[in-house]
C-alpha cells in the first residue's frame, strides 16, 4: 500500500543483526560474505593446508631423510608419548611456566596500563620506552639478559651486592632451583608490552564519563574500577589472557636462546623439547605427535577456562 | 549502500587474489643458462679475520675460473642446523656446506651429503692428517673434507704463574693430571682459584678428554653401540670434581659458563688457569685489557695426551647439479695453503700438514703448542655412534651437569648414563 | 570535557618510573656497550657510562654487515605485513563479530588452531608449500607468511574489540536516519581504532623481529632482514661480538619504537563520550 503522504514517520526499527534471513550462504548474506571472504583465499593455501600437513605427520612415523617415505602408524606415537619420562617432565616445566609467566604478567602489564592511560607529562615517551622489550629482537633480547644474569660480571649480582641484599654471587640462570624462576622473570618482561598494548587498548572503550559519574558519586579509584572499568575490559582482557597462556606454553625462542633447556633441563619446555626431535634427531612425526598433544592440552584449558569466565559473565 | 560495500569488497578482494596470484606467478625465470656454473658456498665465519680469508679465497678462484663462479653465503652457527635441515629438505641446499663433523653421520644417513671418496685426489688425501680422515669416514665412504681442528689446552694467567713461581711447561714435557692438579692447589688462595672449568653443556669436552685416561664410553658389537662406564670413563670426572669440592681450586661459579663468560674473572685475576680450546685465544686476544700477560699451557697428560679430533668440514650437497666442478673448487679452498690461512682467520689447526708449516701460522702466539695439539688428535669412539647426539642432549648433558654441581652421585651418574642411554640407543640400531 | 583526574600523587610517578627502569634498562644497556670498546666490555665491574667511548663499533658493524640494506628490507617487508593484515581483517572480524554463523565459527577455529599448533613444527610444510609456489627466496613469500600468520591474532583482537562495541550505538545511528555504512563509519570505526593500532602494532612487531622463517626463506644477501643480519655477529658457543651486536641491534631496535611512538597516539579514548544520548 503506498502512502501519498510525505514521510514524516520514522523508518522501521532495523532488525537484529544477528538473525539474518534468506540467501544466506553459511549462515551469512551476500555482502557479509564479501566483506569475510577475501581475506580467507590465502590463509587456506598458506595456513591451514601447513597446519593440516603439520597435524597429520602427528600420526606417521616420517623422519628426516631424502626421498623417505612415510607411512600412516595410527596412534603409535602417542603410546610412545606416554612412556616417554623426559616428555612429561618439560610438560611439568611447561605449565609452571605458562602459569607462572601468564599470572605475572597480567597483573603488572594491568597495573601499568592503568598508569599510561592517566594524563601524565610525556606520556608518549613512558608509553614508547614500556614497549622496549617487544621493540628488541629476540636474540638481543637472550644475549642480553644472559649478561644481566652473569655471576660475576652481570649487573644484578652487581646491583644487589652494592644494596646489600646479597653478599656473594647467585648462579641465577645456572643453579638448578633458580633457573626456572629466573627465565620467567625475562617471559613477563618480554610478554608486557603486547599485554600493556592490548589493555590499554582496551581501556579506551570505558566510558569515560560513566566514571567521572562514579567519582561525583563518591566512589574510589578501587569501586570506579570493579564497578565501571572492569566490565568494559573484561572481554579483551579474557581473550588477551587466553592467548597469552597459550603463547607462552607454545614458547621456544626466548627460553632457547637463555638457556637451551638447561641447567640439567630444569627449563626445557615442551616445545625445546619438541624442537630438538625434529631439527636434531629428526623425527618429524615424534614432534609433530608432541604438537598435538600440546595442542589438545591447551584446548581442554582455553575451554574451561572460557566456560568458567562466560559463567562467571552471567 | 549496497554498492559501497561492493566496492569495498571487490578492493579486498583484489587485493587477497592478487598476492596469491602474484604468487604463482613469481616462479622461477628458469632460462637455459649457457652462462658460467654458478656455485653456491656457505661458511659460517664471522669473526672478520676469517670472513675476510674466506672472500679472499673466493675472490681469487672467480678470478682464476670464469667458467665456475662461486658465491659467498655467511651462514651462523647458532642457527645453521635449523636452516640445513630446512633447506636439505626442501632441495635448496647450498652446494658447498660448512659444518663439523658430528652431524656428517646423520645428514649422511638421510642421503643429504655426496659420498666424496672416489673424487678425492690423492694429492689432497696425503696432505691432510689421517686422524681428520678418520673422523669424516662412515662406513668407508668419506662424506666431508675437514680444515679446521681445536684441542682442549689451558689459558694461564702469567703473572699469577709468575708470582707462584710455576714455569710454562714445553709441549714435548706437559703437565700430567696430577702434576695439573697440584698447581691448581698452588695457584688457588684467598682471592684467587686456581682453575676454573666452564662445565656448560659438558658431555662432548668430558667425553674427549676421558680418551687421556682411555675412557672410551662406547663399545660397538656386531655394528649395535653399548655405553659403558667404567673406571677409564670415571677418571676425568672424579677428578675435575675433586677439584670442586675436595681441593676446592676449581671455581663453583663457573660452572654453568660456557663461550666467553669466565673472561672477566679470568682478566680480574680470579681464575689463574683457564681450561679452554686452542681457538678461545682468539677470544683472549680480543677482549684483553692492556697489559694482561697469558701463555697456553700444552693439552694435560693421563695415561697419554690424546683427544678427540672433531674438524670443522665442508661438504658437498647430495642434490647439486655440478658435483665435479663443486669438488674442483673444494679441492682448491682446502688445499694446503688456503687452509692456513683459514686456520689463521679461526685461530685453529689446521688439518692439513702442509698448511701447518706455512710461516702465517707459524708466527701467531704460542703456535708450538698448538701444533704440538694438532698431533695428539684421533677419532674417538662416540664419533661413530648412531644417536650419539639425543644420548648427549637428553641424558649426558643434563647428567653431567648435575654430577658437577654435586646433586648426583658418581654411582647414579653411572646408570644414568648407561641405562637410559642403552634404551635410547637401541632405538637407532635397526 | 574532562578526562580522569590528572596523576597528582607522586606514588603513582614511582611506580611508572619503576616499571619504565624495568621494562627500559636493555636500551640504556645496548647503547652502553654500542659505545665501548671490547676490553671494557670484558671487564668485571660493568660499568654504565663507557670509559673511552668509540663509535668503532657502529663502522665495524656497518663496514661488514649491509645493515641499512637491512633494515630498508625489513621496514618494506614488516609495513607491508602489518598493512595488509590490518585491512583484510577488519571487514572480517566485523563480520564475526555481528554475524553468528557457520564461517564464523570456522574462522575462530582456524584462529584458535593456529595459535594452538606450534609453529616450529609447522616450518617445513610451510617451506615446501613456498617453494612449490615459486616464492623460494623472495620478499613476497616472506610477506605473505606473515600476513596469513598473524591474521589470526588481529582477528581474534579486532573481534574481542567489535563485541565491547554494543550494537545499539550502530542501531542508535541507523534510527537517527543514518544508513549502515555510515554508521560503520562514524560510529564503529573511530571506536575501533584503538583495537587496529593494537593490531596493527602486533603484525608490524612480529614481522620486524621474525627470525626463523626469514632464515629458511631468504638466501640471497641483498634480501635479508634485519634479524638475519644480527645473528652474523654470534658465533660458536654462544661466544658473541658484543660490541657491532650493540650496536647493530640499537639501530635495529629504533624503527619499531618510532613507529609505535607515532601510532600510540592513537591509543586514545574520548570519542565515545556523547555519542549515545540516555
Amino acid at each position: 500500500m503506498t502512502s501519498t503522504r510525505t514521510p514524516t514517520v520514522r523508518p522501521p526499527a532495523p532488525e537484529p543483526i544477528a538473525a539474518q534471513p534468506r540467501r544466506t550462504f553459511l549462515g551469512l548474506n551476500r555482502e557479509a560474505l564479501f566483506l569475510a571472504v577475501p581475506a580467507l583465499i590465502p590463509v587456506v593455501i598458506f595456513s591451514l593446508y601447513p597446519l593440516l600437513r603439520g597435524i597429520y605427520l602427528g600420526f606417521t612415523d616420517a623422519r628426516a631423510g631424502r626421498d623417505l617415505e612415510f607411512s600412516f602408524t595410527g596412534l603409535d606415537n602417542y603410546a610412545t608419548m606416554l612412556g616417554d619420562s623426559y616428555f612429561w617432565e618439560s610438560f611439568r616445566i611447561g605449565l609452571v611456566w605458562a602459569f607462572g609467566v601468564t599470572i605475572l604478567q597480567f597483573f603488572a602489564s594491568l597495573g601499568l596500563a592503568l598508569l599510561l592511560n592517566q594524563r601524565i607529562r610525556m606520556r608518549w615517551l613512558a608509553r614508547t620506552l614500556a614497549i622496549v622489550p617487544w621493540a628488541m629482537p629476540q636474540v638481543v633480547i637472550g644475549i642480553m639478559w644472559r649478561l644481566v644474569y652473569h655471576p660475576n660480571a652481570g649487573i644484578l649480582n652487581s646491583v644487589l651486592k652494592d644494596l646489600g641484599v646479597i653478599d656473594s654471587n647467585v648462579e641465577w640462570l645456572t643453579s638448578l632451583s633458580l633457573a626456572l624462576p629466573a627465565v620467567i622473570v625475562v617471559g613477563v618482561w618480554a610478554g608486557m608490552p603486547q599485554t600493556t598494548v592490548v589493555l590499554l587498548a582496551g581501556l579506551q572503550s570505558v566510558r569515560t564519563e560513566l566514571v567521572e559519574a562514579a567519582a561525583v558519586d563518591g566512589a574510589n579509584a578501587w569501586q570506579r574500577f570493579r564497578a565501571v572499568t572492569w566490565p568494559a575490559l573484561r572481554p579483551v582482557a579474557f581473550a588477551m589472557t587466553t592467548l597469552d597462556f597459550i603463547w607462552n606454553f607454545n614458547s621456544f625462542g626466548l627460553v632457547y636462546v637463555l638457556t637451551q633447556g638447561g641447567p640439567g633441563g630444569a627449563t626445557r619446555l615442551p616445545l625445546l623439547f619438541a624442537y630438538e626431535e625434529a631439527f636434531r634427531y629428526g623425527n618429524y612425526a615424534y614432534a609433530a605427535a608432541l604438537g598435538n598433544a600440546m595442542v589438545i592440552v591447551m584446548a581442554v584449558f582455553v575451554v574451561l577456562y572460557l566456560r568458567r569466565r562466560l559463567k562467571e559473565a552471567d | 549502500m549496497k554498492s559501497i560495500v561492493r566496492r569495498a569488497t571487490v578492493v579486498t578482494a583484489a587485493m587477497s587474489t592478487g598476492l596469491v596470484l602474484a604468487a604463482c606467478g613469481a616462479g622461477d625465470s628458469s632460462g637455459t643458462d649457457d652462462g658460467p656454473v654458478q656455485l653456491t658456498f656457505q661458511a659460517l665465519a664471522f669473526q672478520p679475520e676469517s670472513i675476510e680469508a674466506n672472500k679472499e679465497i673466493i675472490e681469487q678462484w672467480n678470478a682464476d675460473h670464469p667458467d665456475i663462479q662461486v658465491e659467498y653465503l655467511q651462514g651462523d652457527w647458532a642457527s645453521v642446523q635449523d636452516q640445513l635441515v630446512t633447506a636439505f629438505e626442501g632441495g635448496t641446499a647450498p652446494d658447498l656446506v660448512h659444518y663439523e663433523s658430528s652431524y656428517l653421520q646423520d645428514f649422511a644417513d638421510r642421503g643429504w651429503l655426496l659420498d666424496l671418496t672416489d673424487m678425492i685426489s690423492d694429492e689432497m688425501k696425503d696432505d691432510i692428517r689421517d686422524g681428520a680422515w678418520d673422523a669424516v669416514t662412515f662406513d668407508d665412504s668419506v662424506y666431508a673434507v675437514p680444515f679446521l681442528l681445536d684441542a682442549q689446552v689451558i689459558f694461564a694467567n702469567k703473572a699469577l704463574l709468575d708470582q707462584a713461581g710455576i714455569e710454562v711447561p714445553a709441549p714435548d714435557d706437559p703437565w700430567t693430571w696430577d702434576e695439573f692438579a697440584e698447581i691448581s692447589r698452588k695457584l688457588s688462595d684467598a682471592d684467587t682459584y686456581g682453575v676454573a672449568w666452564t662445565l656448560k653443556d659438558p658431555a662432548n669436552r668430558i667425553l674427549n678428554l676421558a680418551l687421556n685416561f682411555g675412557g672410551e664410553f662406547f663399545t660397538e658389537s656386531d655394528g649395535a653401540s653399548e655405553v659403558v662406564f667404567g673406571d677409564a670413563e670415571k677418571e676425568v670426572l672424579q677428578r675435575i670434581h675433586d677439584q670442586l669440592y675436595v681441593d676446592q681450586s676449581a671455581a663453583p661459579e663457573a660452572i654453568g659458563m660456557g663461550g666467553s663468560d669466565p673472561l672477566p674473572g679470568f682478566f680480574d685475576g680470579q681464575y689463574a688457569l683457564l681450561p679452554k680450546g686452542i681457538w678461545f685465544r682468539q677470544q683472549i686476544m680480543d677482549q684483553a685489557p692492556e697489559g694482561f700477560e697469558w701463555v697456553t699451557i700444552p693439552a694435560l697428560k693421563g695415561e697419554s695426551q690424546t683427544q678427540a679430533a672433531a674438524p670443522q668440514t665442508v661438504s658437498i650437497a647430495a642434490e647439486t647439479e655440478h658435483p665435479e666442478e663443486a669438488m674442483a673448487f673444494l679441492e682448491y679452498l682446502l688445499n694446503a695453503e688456503n687452509q692456513a690461512t683459514l686456520a689463521k682467520g679461526d685461530w685453529m689447526i689446521p688439518a692439513s700438514e702442509g698448511a701447518a708449516e706455512n710461516e702465517v701460522l707459524t708466527e701467531t702466539p704460542d703456535w708450538p703448542v698448538a701444533a704440538a695439539s694438532g698431533a695428539i688428535l684421533e677419532q674417538a669412539p662416540f664419533q661413530t655412534v648412531r644417536g650419539y647426539e639425543e644420548w648427549k642432549n637428553k641424558v649426558a648433558n643434563p647428567a653431567i651437569e648435575e654430577f658437577f654441581a654435586n646433586s648426583l652421585s658418581m654411582d647414579d651418574l653411572g646408570s644414568k648414563l648407561v641405562d637410559e642411554g642403552n634404551a635410547i640407543l637401541e632405538r637407532y640400531q635397526r | 570535557m574532562r578526562v580522569l583526574r590528572s596523576l597528582s600523587t607522586p606514588g603513582k610517578y614511582v611506580a611508572l618510573i619503576a616499571y619504565l627502569v624495568f621494562l627500559a634498562f636493555p636500551l640504556l644497556w645496548l647503547l652502553s656497550t654500542a659505545l665501548k670498546t671490547p676490553p671494557e666490555i670484558a671487564r668485571i665491574e660493568p660499568t654504565i657510562i663507557p670509559e673511552n667511548p668509540t663509535l668503532e663499533n657502529f663502522r665495524v658493524a656497518f663496514e661488514q654487515q649491509p645493515i641499512a640494506r637491512a633494515l630498508l628490507n625489513t621496514v618494506v617487508v614488516a609495513g607491508t605485513s602489518a598493512l595488509i593484515t590490518v585491512v583484510l581483517s577488519i571487514p572480517a572480524a566485523y563480520v564475526m563479530a555481528r554475524y553468528r554463523s557457520a564461517v564464523s565459527r570456522l574462522t575462530m577455529l582456524w584462529v584458535l588452531l593456529s595459535q594452538l599448533f606450534p609453529f616450529i613444527l609447522v616450518i617445513i610444510p610451510l617451506f615446501l608449500v613456498l617453494r612449490n609456489a615459486g616464492l623460494y627466496d623472495t620478499q613476497l613469500g616472506l610477506i605473505i607468511v606473515y600476513v596469513v600468520w598473524s591474521m589470526p591474532f588481529a582477528l581474534w583482537m579486532l573481534r574481542s574489540y567489535v563485541s565491547g562495541i554494543p550494537v545499539e550505538l550502530e542501531e542508535a545511528a541507523a534510527i537517527d536516519g543514518a544508513g549502515k555504512l555510515r554508521a560503520l563509519r562514524e560510529v564503529v570505526a573511530p571506536l575501533l581504532v584503538p583495537g587496529v593500532v593494537a593490531a596493527a602494532m602486533f603484525a608490524f612487531v612480529s614481522a620486524w623481529n621474525e627470525f626463523l622463517f626469514a632464515l629458511v626463506l631468504l638466501r640471497t644477501p641483498e634480501l635479508q632482514t634485519i634479524s638475519l643480519t644480527l645473528v652474523k655477529f654470534i658465533g660458536a658457543d654462544g661466544v658473541a661480538r658484543l660490541g657491532p651486536l650493540a650496536a647493530a641491534a640499537l639501530v635495529a631496535t629504533i624503527p619499531s619504537l618510532v613507529f609505535f611512538a607515532i601510532i600510540q597516539r592513537r591509543l586514545v579514548g574520548g570519542l565515545l563520550g556523547g555519542a549515545v544520548k540516555s
